[in-house]
């Protein structure tokens, strides 16, 4: 009996739990008891029991349990000698332990007990917090909602992740993962089944800086998901305070809300005052932001980060943090020194290759290893550059000690960058807190930085070199190798001097040289002279140098190196001359033990050569990044992502392989000392390579979110994040134009830039050879046609209007007939009878655009409409591509003109995202779905979200955020179970459609996938008999939304599945008309994102 | 305490590149590349497979697989491919896994369970013989890893053993017929085929 009890509760059929609902407790999963307690009670036991029914033993058992749990955890919590180290963080958790888990159930308890939590040993909805099980049976998964009762069904990782972390995490991260399988990218917001959960983090509406552009960023940002995106756009039009913009392709980007526009404007190329502003302070600061900077010195901003500090430290401290600051990048940027040299080359590199590189490229290849021997480099350095150039007309300055800093805080926790040589002699140093400076040399006096003054005085240093030498190798802004091995006829001693000279007249600043043989030697003599010296080291006195000289100070040997080495006794090159070069190989490894090698004999493999192209560009925040939430992150990574889109188009280069790094705290790690600094860090990074090089800011968006999602990792231990582009391409200018919408949109279809985001897939539709017939819905025809209703209407000239072939139809006919005869006219009179031509040939669909009028409804746009456009064709197979627009966007440009469209509803319900109109407010659900002709009762399928309403419409801002950033909508008709297409289709009173859900619900024990579905369907439907072209579109149209979302589901992880379904469609293309037109309206989609997705096309025999 | 420090996700590496080994090898076989007297017959996962009794090329494929295994378990790999090419290096034919370990919850997949799912491939390979087209007269073939990025120093013998290739690529996206694919919870793989497209002239666009 006790065993049949358990599982029937453990099922927890709906049966069983109005069963037991009345009492007092409800029971559940016997298996935890027998492992845990022992199979102690029998059924005779329990017959002798003094308990009157089970109800009440349980409850009595339960108590006890409890009790015995209690009693435990104060003796365990008094043995340990109670940790004030070891926080309650299971404080107010409750779990519920299901099944065989890793660390086992016993373990769990051990934990909860210790960490205050509590663990129940019986299901009950009122006492457990979470369920913790590793995996689940199908029967539950199914049922998740009778099994959970709405609780978080979590993995066991999270408490021992919690525990290590010493802090209760967030649970959305573990959740189980064979619950994500159905929905995959569920949200950590949205998910009915979770509203329950105490600790949900809505995020708070006030840290919402770019409701709207965010949205429509992550649409994007997920791939292929055009259905998602087109809803975006309807969510943004509705959303009441969109203000049109005239440039056509700000518009999707634009929206003011007024509410917000303070904390937006640094997400947007906005057009409102404020923004402007903000756009115009950017562009001030385009000398640092256009610029790229190379591996090299971001690994240094790696290594120190953070020297740097947003500049508001007047204002609350807590700016400082990605938390606090919304145009956290763009100032960490604007204020770091670090960005400053490593930007600075690209600087150098526009500035200095015309002149004289060309040459110097070839010549430094020739002299490379022949030369070697009688080279000579000079090397020269300015002294205390970052100092030295601030208080150049501050005389009163130079004896005195002085370093620079980014802040001047009393409370000293700033590091100094840059001390110049009176501080250095009290032994102030760079990376020193500006507290222990000022206890060294109180009389410290500290200046900001002044980054227009660096560039300056590092143009004319360089222009000074280039001018006496022609090969130079740029080190940094405040630093070069000269190679003057040709120069015969002057006197490298001679021309240092003169060069500091000059240096010193022009700009103010002392320099110091140092000539050698090779670059190390020149670099050592450099160490020597300083300051405001030069010294010479010549071929016979290398050896004399090296003797003596400590091994810590050859470049290449760091603190941990010289540390090695000093175990092995070994202090000056002289005694690291003595060790041969294979026993230094071995114990340091190929490459530095060659490199000690030859450096302690002064010889130095490299050469002058001029500064390489950068082979990746990239920038990375290590320092202030913290992040609240999921938002959080993706809000810094857009940001990021511009940064980075801002250097490529700075370097004119565009790039394909995308690799994003992230420092993630480690486990134990505690915060760092330095103030918002990154600590101990695990270093983690992903790439990714796309076929096209690209620098557009929205593909980097979407790339890096996706490789960020890819990390599945907890967006609060996030330290850093760098996002570098490699296997660069210069941007062909001819490309460029391509690079907004507009220009692509008028330029000639031949010259689409492909790599583009939104152009991608309509320039993959064009590419697939055979589409014959237009694919209804995407996104990317919204967008373009959007821009090209702009265009027109902001009378852009002419010369810039799309071809013929290239304008929508259904666009055409919906525009108000004044507007119409408008572009007729600058068409020269052909519109209309193109528009006469087609629509002879089509069958229009009725399907209705679904725009509630509404500041804040917003109900799904048809994602698609089923419209065919037969091939018009005029000659040979040449076949075009109608961009499509679903409504939206006409409602969009009609209401530009200020022209009403009354009736916006969808003609079905099967058009609108259950998701979406379950987040209205009641009095808005009730009206919109009340103007729903037919059927309606599908809304309520899922009945959670519909109790997650009233919560979430309190932030509806931050729901929607989060909704799309996991991608819960995209596939709705596949949620649910059995899925929401199901029951769609069940009433959608086609015979065929009917038929689809009667064989699923055949089968609905087994989860059928699509393409089973279909193979039933092939053999139990002998002939199909078409319906009435009416109903035919709306069926076609449904069947498309299914099958698109299907792909959409399926295309990363399941080709497979697809090649069947699309096999079986072409089957059933040969039988009925219904599955031709659909077939063919899909053909071209699913090329389309298996090409995105596998670089490819999918054959179908 | 932590399963996880144990390193499961290189457990079903290991796995992995195991079946790949076994799965190159029927790739070759399935292709009559050599006489199929080179081959005997062997049972893996309880599935009847190929072995080559030829022990370099043997080797060849198990230190093809074997190779990847540090890669793999670093999440690099993206791609394996066995390229079937013609005398001039241009690909005629590419089997592509394409596979995904997810390391996060590698913890608590059993082996069984995995097994059983890769042994769908082994079963489904040697019925996939209509898919693929007839080589032609002196072809090569070789294994290509794509990674996700550049690996670092190569910090193994294993890992150096893999070299940059130099098979020519494809002008135009290749066609793809996929073979199987398995989607479980710490891995996911996909077998499919490349063919190179009907070099047609593209209709509307250059």
């Amino acid at each position: 009996m006790k065993r049949s009890f358990g599982s029937n509760s453990s099922n927890n059929s709906s049966g069983s739990n109005k069963k037991t609902k009345k009492k007092a407790t409800n029971s559940s999963n016997q298996k935890t008891l027998g492992v845990a307690w022992g199979a102690a009670s029998s059924r005779s036991s329990f017959r002798s029991s003094p308990f009157s029914d089970f109800g009440s033993y349980m409850e009595v058992k339960n108590q006890k349990l409890q009790n015995q749990f209690e009693t435990e955890a104060s003796a365990s919590a008094s043995s340990h000698g109670v940790s004030d180290s070891e926080k309650l963080i299971f404080q107010g958790v409750s779990i519920f332990v299901d099944g065989f888990t890793i660390p086992s159930h016993q373990e769990l308890r051990g934990y909860m007990m210790k960490y205050g939590g509590r663990f129940e040993n019986y299901f009950s909805r009122r006492s457990v917090t979470h369920i913790i099980c590793s995996n689940l049976p199908d029967s539950k998964v199914k049922n998740l909602r009778a099994f959970s009762r709405g609780l978080p069904v979590v993995k066991p990782s999270w408490i021992v992740d919690s525990i290590s972390a010493n802090r209760l995490l967030g649970w959305v991260p573990y959740q189980l993962d064979q619950l994500n399988d159905t929905q995959p990218k569920l949200s950590a917001f949205f998910a009915p089944r979770r509203h329950l959960a105490p600790q949900v983090a809505l995020p708070v509406t006030s840290c919402q800086p770019e409701t709207g552009y965010s949205e429509t960023e992550e649409g994007s940002s997920i791939i292929a998901e055009d259905a998602e995106e087109a809803r975006d756009h309807v969510d943004d039009e509705t959303d009441g305070v969109y203000i049109e913009n005239t440039t056509p392709e700000m518009t999707e980007e634009t929206r003011t809300n007024d509410l917000q526009s303070s904390e937006v404007n640094a997400e947007r190329l906005g057009n409102n005052d404020i923004e402007e502003k903000q756009v115009s302070s950017e562009l001030q600061f385009t000398p640092n932001l256009l610029s790229a900077s190379d591996n090299r010195s971001f690994h240094a901003s790696g290594k120190h980060d953070g020297k740097s500090i947003a500049p508001t430290s007047g204002s609350s401290i807590r700016r400082h943090s990605t938390l606090e600051d919304p145009n956290f990048v763009e100032n960490y940027f604007k204020n770091s020194r670090l960005h400053f040299i490593g930007t600075w080359r690209n600087r150098y590199r526009k500035r200095f290759h015309g002149s004289s590189n060309g040459l110097k490229c070839e010549d430094s290849g020739q002299s490379t290893a022949e030369n070697a021997k009688k080279s000579t480099i000079i090397h020269i350095d300015l002294d205390s550059f970052f100092v030295s150039v601030v208080i150049r007309n501050r005389i009163e300055l130079h004896d005195k000690p002085v370093a620079v800093c980014h802040s001047d805080n009393p409370k000293g926790t700033a590091e100094i960058s840059s001390a110049n040589y009176p501080a250095r002699a009290y032994g102030v140093k760079a990376g020193m807190f500006v507290r222990h400076a000022k206890d060294l040399c109180p009389q410290l006096v500290i200046v900001p930085y002044n980054f227009e003054a660096y560039e300056e005085v590092a143009d004319q240093f360089y222009d000074i070199l280039h001018m006496h030498c022609r090969k130079i190798q740029a080190v940094s802004c405040d630093e070069a190798f000269l190679d003057v091995s040709d120069l015969k006829d002057v006197e490298p001693e001679f021309l240092a001097s003169t060069i500091r000279k000059e240096i010193l007249e022009t700009t103010g600043c002392s320099a110091s040289a140092g000539i050698g043989g090779t670059m190390l030697m020149a670099r050592l003599a450099t160490r020597v002279a300083k300051p405001a010296g030069q010294f010479n080291i010549s071929a016979e006195k290398v050896d004399e140098f090296l003797d003596q000289l400590p091994v810590g100070s050859l470049p290449g040997v760091g603190s941990v190196l010289k540390e090695k080495l000093e175990t092995q006794k070994i202090q000056t090159c002289g005694q690291l001359r003595l060790i041969s070069k294979d026993s230094l190989q071995k114990d340091f490894g190929v490459k530095t033990g060659e490199m000690l090698w030859s450096y302690s004999r002064g010889l130095d493999h490299r050469s002058v050569t001029a500064v390489q192209e950068s082979k990746s560009i990239g920038a990375e925040v290590n320092w202030g990044v913290r992040f609240r939430d999921q938002q959080d992150g993706h809000h810094f990574l857009q940001c990021l992502c511009k940064e980075v889109s801002l250097r490529l188009q700075g370097c004119e280069m565009i790039g394909r392989t995308f690799t994003l790094k992230i420092k993630k705290r480690k486990k134990d790690a505690e915060e760092p000392v330095k103030y918002m600094g990154c600590g101990d860090c695990d270093n983690l990074s992903r790439s990714i390579t796309v076929p096209t090089a690209t620098d557009d800011v929205e593909v980097l968006q979407r790339i890096s979110k996706k490789l960020f999602g890819s990390f599945c990792l907890d967006v609060k231990e996030v330290r850093g994040v760098g996002l570098q582009v490699s296997k660069l391409d210069s941007a062909d200018p001819s490309n460029k134009g391509s690079r907004t919408l507009t220009s692509w949109l008028s330029s000639a279809p031949a010259s689409v830039h492909i790599g583009q985001d939104d152009s991608l897939f309509a320039a993959n539709f064009r590419e697939s050879s055979d589409c014959k017939r237009h694919v209804a819905g995407g996104v990317s025809r919204l967008r373009e046609s959007n821009s090209a209703e702009s265009s027109f209407q902001s009378g852009d000239t002419n010369s810039s209007l799309p071809p013929m072939c290239h304008l929508d139809m259904e666009v055409l006919e919906n525009l108000p007939p004044e507007l119409l005869s408008e572009l007729d006219e600058t068409y020269g009179k052909k519109l209309f009878e193109l528009i006469e031509k087609k629509r002879g040939k089509r069958k229009i669909n009725s399907n209705s655009p679904h725009v509630s009028s509404d500041g804040t409804a917003c109900i799904k746009g048809p994602k698609s409409l089923s419209v065919t456009i037969y091939g018009l064709s005029t000659s040979r197979e040449k076949v075009y591509e109608e961009p499509h627009v679903p409504h939206p966007s006409v409602a969009r440009t009609s209401s530009e003109r200020t022209i009403e469209i009354t009736d916006l509803m969808p003609s079905s319900l099967s058009q609108v995202d259950v998701s979406v109109l379950q987040e209205l407010p009641e009095e808005l659900r009730a009206y919109v779905s009340g103007a729903f002709p037919a059927h309606r009762k599908q809304q309520s399928s899922s009945d959670a979200p519909m109790e997650t309403c009233k919560k979430q419409d309190q932030e509806p801002s931050g729901t929607k955020d989060a909704e799309n950033g996991i991608g819960f909508s995209y596939s709705s008709l596949w949620f649910g179970n059995p899925p929401l297409w199901v029951e769609i289709f069940k009433v959608s009173g086609n015979c065929i459609l009917e038929k689809f859900s009667e064989i699923y619900y055949k089968m609905v024990q087994s989860r059928p996938i699509l393409s089973s579905v279909l193979q039933h369907t092939i053999s139990e439907i002998g002939s199909f008999h078409d319906a009435s072209a009416n109903y035919l579109d709306k069926a076609v149209y449904d069947v498309c939304e299914l099958l698109k979302q299907y792909i959409k589901l399926k295309v990363e992880g399941d080709i497979e599945e697809i090649y069947l379904c699309f096999r079986l469609m072409k089957r059933l293309a040969a039988r009925s008309q219904l599955f031709l037109q659909v077939y063919e309206i899909l053909s071209p989609f699913l090329q389309a994102s298996i090409n995105e997705h596998y670089g490819g096309s999918l054959s179908i025999p | 305490m932590n399963p996880k420090d144990d390193n499961p996700s290189g457990e079903v590496a290991r796995t992995l590149v195991e079946f790949l080994e076994v799965a190159i090898t029927m790739i070759v076989f399935l292709k009559g590349f050599y006489p199929s007297a080179a081959f005997e017959r062997r049972r893996y996962m309880n599935v009847v497979v190929q072995r080559a009794r030829h022990p370099e090329l043997r080797d060849y494929i198990h230190s093809a697989a074997f190779g990847l295994l540090p890669f793999i378990e670093k999440g690099l790999v993206e791609r394996v491919a066995v390229i079937f090419f013609s005398e001039d290096s241009v690909p005629v034919e590419r089997f592509i896994f394409k596979l995904t370990i997810n390391p996060s919850c590698a913890a608590s997949v059993e082996e069984g369970q995995l097994e059983f799912a890769l042994r769908s491939f082994l079963i489904k390979l040697p019925v996939s013989k209509s898919l693929v087209k007839p080589l032609p007269q002196n072809c090569r073939w070789e294994v290509t890893a794509y990674l996700r990025s550049l690996p670092q120093v190569c910090s193994s013998k294993a890992e150096e053993l893999w070299i940059p290739t130099d098979t020519k690529q494809w002008q135009k996206p290749p066609v793809i017929t996929p073979v199987k694919s398995l989607n479980s919870e710490p891995l996911c793989l996909q077998l499919y085929v490349e063919h190179p497209s009907l070099s047609e002239p593209q209709p509307c666009q250059a």
